[in-house]
């Protein structure tokens, strides 16, 4: 079909290996057996190749956790060698414990399979019959039989415990991942570069449905009519990472304005489903508009599915998302954010799917255009309100991040493979990889992506950026119906380059200082202003400075526009940041003072009464706002007088303005303050953010101003007015939720309310009865709408009521010492939550506040602190946000009690439960509340944590990248990057190293760390650290690393498998018996490293040492072989592997593919 | 009356063979005794008179048997009589007609009830039957109307099935009734939540008063998710009271997606999408339609356009597929 296209390579690191390099460019899944009772998948593959380069006699394939049968290259048994360095990053014996070198080490390992550097796990050898073939550049057929056994990663079955038929169970099969994540589910080729087209076919029981990606072309029946065969067919090339599948008794829904579209949920939830996509055609017409161009697709399938890993996940032609996004008619708060959700699903089916990427550091490109034009569908459904509130939010978010943790680089470059160039040093991960970033700071990288593609529309105006995004589209569009020219195929993966080529073209304009800028560097920008008017000349003395020493930030120099609002109107003014000039004169316009009567004129045409007492007679200024439109990247601390602030607040009609003026005036408690805000809570026409923001600031006035308030407690008389009866105004109205506006208003007023202090630091008593009034008067007979989140939320008004209780000698908490408010509060919570189990409020939200709200009791000492009762709501089989809400509280107990056993049981929890979304929060949540940090001493940090986290992210997560990813993050925030402090002196060590053949000290000893007792470190040790230091080319060493990894993953798949030992010794043997009468050539470097291993050591020591031993054998023969004999490696890699097929077999007799493999010609000849 | 005697005939023979086996105090029971008694005083007196001393129990209750059976024979012709006329009950003359039928002298009958020697004896004492205690009567009862015949029963009083009138003023005060809603729903909840953690599983707060704030058990279930998203019953209630023109979108859509028909090729697909579903379960309602003949309405020519790739028949299998070989 198609030929070779040369991929760009993305670091420069990896260089191409000659051997290896091949294009897949048809590709056929087929898999023909899902077994949802053993959890098990049986299939093929079948991949078409069109050699580019001489001398193919290896391919390198991506595969995870897929036990392979047999491998064969146009019909010719093909011997293969699986090898996952990912698998255990640091070897076993490895008694290292500090974070620097498990990132390198896991950088390395994923590097070692990365498909973008041509490497894989699988690694076939090309049958030596068709090495001409090869040579002459004709296709290969690569297939593959494979199956997979209860996978911990890619796909995920769910099947429920109760009674029935699979169907009736609502068991189902999807199919999730990290970004590329395909290879967990079957051997591939992992890359978003590589392209092809798609056959896939899947034979599920006849109750089921199995939603794929491309077209369903037929659906055929088995021969005794039990199950159906789903064929798909993709013309469109698509990588692998974009193929998924989901497997279940799918109720299925035509959209009723798309019929094209069909979107699938689980049984009894199409009510739902109806409800949830009868909007979806709008967000498709509007994508379609803005890019005028169609969707890419001839089809769009939705998949709604429960345990899901993320909410929404994007692939080629088809969405799954997380069931709990369903909602009826009746729910307000999910709805928007469930709309979001299929909004961002829909862009990323644009781009990311349909148009993929180059390579990973292209990423930003992808990530910014799908959350730009999902920032536009957001201005156009919600509002410019809710748009620039949301550009607001998430620029105050990567604000707060880059400043806590360090920059965000969005295309990072790697020169060279050294350590030095690392561009972010001052992360503990590596950004080299999507499988070696935190997910917090991949979420912030898309954030910052988005936001940045918004200020290179501020650059080159929206016309021309949506003119970029068609001509993407359709050069990506052409090439894809292109069917016989696969270079053209490149034209559907984007790159910086290529971006930023079609933005020069299309708009003329040079972007490039806005993409070194935000781009090619990482970091925020800090302003500091202040201003002083000089009356004298009429002039505004603004002095901006910056703050570009700190972490996370940069230094800015440019445009810079600041808007002055005087008495005569507002003026913008473009202000150049430059090297050393700090103070700004802008001239004033208003020179007469204030003339009475007369209207101020505002930014945006209108004109406005205003009272001016407030202001200082002396100026005309009456706000400055620095960087209005946010096209800077940046965070603004600004000095100017509260009035100001005040003014700004009412009459600015920016909602950034208004939000920016509230947080401005928390530190202003006064009369003048609390009215303003009053007088925003009121009116109508405010933005309901603004709004709700206002709440809060004003309980925080009120607080500050406890001693001068005067009146009823902030907000009570106001929520009075708005929302209770007007002829007994104890009593709120029944509930009518018609008005969003003021739903959200009536259900924030009292949980602001709440914060409220007097003067002994307790919740006013007339606070308290009032929310507790407003829940006995509840009354939602007459609502169309549910009243679920409202009541949740007067729980969170009875949580922030809560103050600590007064202790009198730390006396235990009993019923009857039960302070009477308490009592009344833990009334309302138990009758909460028993009416939950009876009538379960949607999402179960009330559960999750009244935990919450126990939890609070708890911590507070009201109530005794245990537990027990959030164990029993974090269990499998409750819903999710439940046993979230659950988990949190339970971590805030491990922290505040220090409970060691907690500790465990979470971490067990993070090893075992089912649901992969509950295991990552676990992590996260305990990364974000932790025990304890590096920086105090702790009794819970003591060697056997540091032994279980540190398997945990070396070896237990090895089938979740972001599982991994989460673990590091914790072991980080508990230890930090070096040595935890809790772990006894290291050995001395001397680390031989082979390459320079000389020693030096052993890089985990610091120097603050006091030399240890002398001892060697084990031989394979030295090996390893050489490879991670320094990656060298020649195929010798590239040979040597394999070899010395797959012995690494064989060893430990036995210990997985908990065999004995003497089948290690066995299998050892047999090697030995190979090479038998061979010199090694290499031995030196063995006996240098062996007298360093303590004789008297473990047996695991032992048992490693002879490893250390057989590598060297081992490495030896590929260096022979290298030469000749290419028959004996072939036969000794095949004794290999089918010695360890034969220990399957036994676990798997009864499978079809399995007996084959005994019979496989390679053992034969 | 006749009536009674037919029906105490065929009653008889049942209460006699009931009464052969056990002694019954069953009330019709107790009536056959109480006339088997009196017919045997009057067979007893009789034979007094005609100058018998003693009688052995075996003649007397042929005798009686056959006075018995003497007078059912007059009842049940005189009914026979009267309904061959056309009436429901006998008169005089029915009874002398049978009386003359069965060859009896009716002439003699006046002086032999005027003899001399006849014996009196005492009617049997009545027991009063018990009188059903009349209902209170509240309301005017419904008269019947015209279609309805007088001899059946009445309609019964009003309050029972159309509306208890009660005559306390009712209480109009907004606030006193909002805090009587929200007082009942309170203790209404508070006593259920009650009960189920008394019957049921339950977690404590405190660990030193178990029953202080007893919480119900959380119990995992399945599949969670369904009582989480799920509107539950309440709120659906809720939902179809306060409105009602959403349904009717609902229903709307149903409509629109089950009149798929009209011509050859969607029919075999719909019916194609059933056979796929029939393993599921039944109670799914879908875009799907039932096979059988759907009315098409004003939407349904655009709906014929449906042509989705899921709602489409599944093939049967035909022959060995060739990429399957590898496999099998």
């Amino acid at each position: 079909m198609l030929s070779y296209k040369q991929n760009p390579d993305p670091s420069g690191l990896h260089s191409r290996r000659c051997m290896n390099r091949k294009k897949d460019k048809g590709f056929e899944i087929c898999i023909n057996n899902i077994n949802f009772q053993r959890k098990s998948v049986i299939g093929y593959v079948e991949l078409t190749i069109f050699p580019t380069v001489m001398n193919l006699n290896r391919i390198k394939l991506n595969s995870k956790q897929c036990r392979i049968y047999r491998v064969r290259v146009n019909d010719l048994e093909a011997p293969f060698i699986y090898n996952d360095p990912t698998l255990e990053v640091c070897h076993h014996e490895s008694k290292q414990r500090n974070l620097n070198y498990f990132s390198s080490a896991y950088t390395a390992a994923v590097s070692a399979v990365d498909p973008d550097a041509g490497n894989g796990e699988l690694s076939i050898k090309v049958p030596s019959e068709l090495w001409k073939q090869g040579d002459e550049m004709k296709v290969m057929k690569v297939y593959i039989e494979f199956s997979l056994d209860q996978p911990k990663g890619g796909l995920h079955f769910v099947v429920p415990d109760v009674d029935g038929s699979m169907a009736e169970r609502a068991a189902h099969v999807f199919s999730f991942g990290n970004q590329n994540s395909t290879r967990f589910w079957f051997p591939c080729v992992d890359s978003y570069s590589e392209l092809c087209t798609w056959k896939l076919e899947f034979t599920v029981d006849a109750s089921m449905v199995a939603v794929s990606c491309g077209d369903l072309v037929e659906t055929v029946y088995t021969h005794d009519m039990r199950k159906k065969t789903f064929h798909y067919m993709l013309p469109i090339p698509t990588a692998a990472p974009n193929i998924s599948l989901a497997v279940g008794p799918f109720e299925i829904l035509v959209d009723p304005y798309m019929h094209e579209v069909t979107h699938f949920c689980l049984p009894q939830l199409l009510p739902l489903l109806k409800q949830t996509m009868s909007y979806l055609h709008e967000i498709f017409e509007f994508y379609e508009e803005i890019l005028t161009c169609r969707y890419p697709y001839s089809c769009f399938k939705t998949v709604f599915v429960d345990e899901a890993y993320v909410q929404v996940s994007s692939y080629a032609s088809m969405s799954i998302f997380s069931t709990n996004l369903l909602h009826s008619g009746m729910i307000i708060d999910q709805t928007p954010v469930t709309r979001r959700c299929l909004a961002q699903a829909l862009a990323q089916q644009f781009f990311g799917c349909f148009i993929s990427r180059m390579s990973w550091s292209d990423e930003w490109v992808l990530k910014g255009i799908s959350g730009y034009i999902y920032g536009l569908y957001l201005k156009k459904t919600f509002g410019v309100n809710e748009y620039r509130h949301w550009i607001k939010e998430e620029l105050d978010k990567i604000v707060e991040y880059e400043l806590k943790m360090g920059g965000v680089l969005l295309h990072p470059t790697f020169s060279g493979g050294k350590e030095k160039d690392n561009p972010t040093p001052h992360l503990h991960f590596s950004i080299r990889h999507p499988h070696t970033l935190s997910w917090e700071y991949y979420k912030m990288f898309q954030c910052k992506a988005h936001l940045v593609m918004r200020l290179i529309e501020n650059r080159i105006s929206m016309e021309f950026m949506l003119q970029v995004f068609n001509k993407l589209l359709s050069l990506a569009s052409t090439a894809s119906s292109q069917k016989y020219q696969s270079h053209m195929w490149s034209q559907m993966l984007v790159s910086t380059s290529g971006f930023l080529k079609s933005i020069s073209n299309v708009s003329g304009k040079d972007i490039g200082p806005l993409i070194k800028q935000w781009v090619d560097q990482s970091g925020v920008v800090k302003f500091f202003g202040s201003f002083a008017f000089n009356r004298k000349r009429n002039v505004l003395e603004l002095e901006i400075r910056q703050d570009y020493t700190s972490s996370g930030t940069q230094k800015y120099v440019g445009p810079i526009k600041v808007t002055v609002q005087e008495l005569d109107g507002s003026f913008n003014h473009t202000l150049q940041i430059e090297e050393n000039s700090l103070k700004h004169d802008i001239p004033c316009h208003s020179k007469s003072r204030r003339n009475k009567k007369k209207k101020i004129p505002l930014m945006n045409g209108e004109e406005v009464d205003m009272d001016l007492s407030a202001m200082d007679a002396d100026s005309p200024l009456l706000w400055i706002r620095i960087d209005p439109d946010m096209s800077i990247l940046r965070k603004v601390e600004f000095e100017q007088a509260d009035f100001m602030w005040q003014y700004q607040l009412r009459f600015e009609r920016d909602v950034v303005a208004q939000e920016e003026a509230i947080s401005a005036l928390e530190i202003f408690p006064t009369p003048a303050s609390r009215l303003a805000l009053t007088d925003i809570l009121e009116q109508d026409q405010c933005f309901y953010k603004v709004r709700i923001q206002a709440c809060f600031c004003l309980a925080k006035i009120a607080n500050s101003m406890m001693s001068t308030w005067t009146g009823p407690p902030a907000m009570k008389s106001l929520f009075t007015r708005m929302f209770c009866c007007k002829s007994c105004p104890n009593i709120v109205k029944t509930n009518n939720f018609i008005n969003f506006q003021s739903y959200f208003l009536q259900k924030t007023m009292p949980v602001a309310m709440a914060l409220l202090r007097d003067v002994q630091n307790l919740c006013p008593k007339e606070v308290l009865n009032f929310i507790l009034d407003l829940i006995k008067y509840n009354d939602n007979r007459k609502n169309k709408f549910s009243d679920n989140y409202y009541r949740a939320e007067l729980i969170d008004a009875l949580t922030n009521s809560l103050t600590p209780a007064i202790s009198i000698n730390n006396e235990v908490r009993t019923v009857d010492n039960l302070n009477t408010d308490v009592r009344l509060i833990l009334e309302e919570i138990t009758r909460f939550l028993n009416m939950e189990k009876l009538l379960p409020s949607y999402r179960n939200t009330i559960t999750v506040s009244c935990l919450r709200a126990i939890r609070m009791l708890q911590k507070n000492g009201h109530i005794p602190s245990d537990p027990s009762l959030f164990k029993s709501y974090a269990q499998y089989g409750h819903f999710v946000d439940v046993r979230i809400a659950a988990l949190e509280a339970v971590i805030d107990y491990t922290r505040v009690d220090r409970s060691s056993s907690e500790l465990q049981w979470l971490l067990d929890l993070v090893q075992n439960d089912p649901v992969h979304y509950i295991r990552h929060e676990i992590l996260s949540m305990l990364a974000k509340n932790p025990p304890f940090t590096k920086a105090a001493d702790s009794l819970l940090c003591n060697e056997a944590l540091v032994d279980q986290l540190w398997k945990l992210m070396n070896s237990g997560t090895c089938h979740d990248w972001r599982l991994r990813c989460d673990a590091v993050n914790l072991y980080y925030t508990l230890f930090g990057l070096t040595r935890p402090s809790c772990l006894p002196l290291p050995e001395l060590g001397l680390v031989l190293n082979l390459k320079e053949k000389k020693a030096v000290l052993n890089p985990t000893i610091k120097s603050e760390q006091g030399p240890g007792g002398p001892e060697y470190r084990p031989s394979s040790q030295p090996n390893f650290e050489n490879r991670l230091t320094f990656p060298t080319q020649e195929e010798e060493d590239i040979d040597m690393d394999t070899v010395h990894d797959s012995q690494a993953f064989i060893y430990h798949h036995l210990n997985m498998l908990e065999r004995p030992s003497t089948p290690d010794i066995t299998l050892f043997q047999l090697f030995a018996l190979i090479f038998t009468g061979k010199e090694p050539s290499s031995v030196e470097q063995a006996m240098l490293s062996m007298p360093g291993t303590p004789m008297p050591t473990l047996s695991k020591e032992s048992t490693s040492s002879k490893h250390g031993d057989h590598h060297h054998h081992h490495h030896h023969h590929e260096h022979k072989k290298k030469k000749k004999k290419h028959k004996h490696k072939h036969k000794h890699k095949h004794k290999h592997e089918s010695k360890d097929k034969d220990r399957d077999s036994h676990a798997f007799s009864n499978s079809p593919a399995s007996g084959r493999s005994i019979r496989s010609p390679s053992l034969s000849d | 009356m006749a009536d009674s005697v037919v029906m105490g005939s065929g009653s008889l023979n049942s209460g006699s063979r009931s009464g052969s086996s056990k002694t019954s105090t069953s009330p019709t029971d107790n009536y056959q005794l109480a006339r088997r008694r009196t017919l045997q005083v009057v067979v007893s007196s009789l034979l007094t008179e005609c100058g018998f001393e003693s009688a052995e129990k075996a003649a007397m209750e042929t005798l009686t048997e056959m006075m018995q059976s003497y007078i059912t024979e007059v009842g049940r012709c005189a009914k026979a009589t009267c309904e061959h006329t056309a009436r429901s009950t006998p008169t005089l003359s029915d009874v002398v007609i049978t009386l003359v039928e069965m060859g009896f002298n009716v002439d003699t009958l006046p002086v032999y009830a005027k003899r001399s020697q006849r014996m009196v004896i005492t009617a049997p004492p009545i027991t009063n039957a018990s009188v059903v205690p009349k209902a209170l009567i509240a309301g005017q009862k419904r008269t019947h109307p015209t279609y309805i015949p007088s001899h059946f029963p009445e309609f019964p009083d009003p309050h029972t099935y159309i509306k208890t009138p009660t005559f306390r003023e009712p209480v109009s005060d907004y606030q006193v009734v909002r805090e009587k809603a929200a007082s009942q729903r309170r203790d209404v909840e508070r006593a259920l939540t009650r009960f189920m953690a008394k019957t049921g599983e339950t977690e404590s707060l405190f660990k030193d008063d178990i029953s202080a704030f007893p919480l119900i058990a959380a119990k995992p279930s399945a599949i969670p998710y369904l009582s989480a998203l799920l509107p539950s019953e309440l709120e659906l209630q809720t939902l179809e009271e306060t409105d009602s023109s959403e349904q009717d979108d609902q229903t709307d859509t149903e409509n629109n997606s089950s009149n798929v028909s009209q011509d050859d090729q969607t029919d075999t697909e719909n019916n194609s999408s059933n056979v796929s579903q029939d393993d599921q379960s039944a109670d799914k309602e879908n875009v799907v339609l039932p096979p059988g003949g759907v009315v098409p309405t004003g939407k349904a020519n655009e709906e014929n356009m449906i042509d989705n790739p899921y709602l489409r028949l599944v093939k049967k299998h035909k022959g060995r597929r060739k990429k399957l070989k590898f496999i099998y």
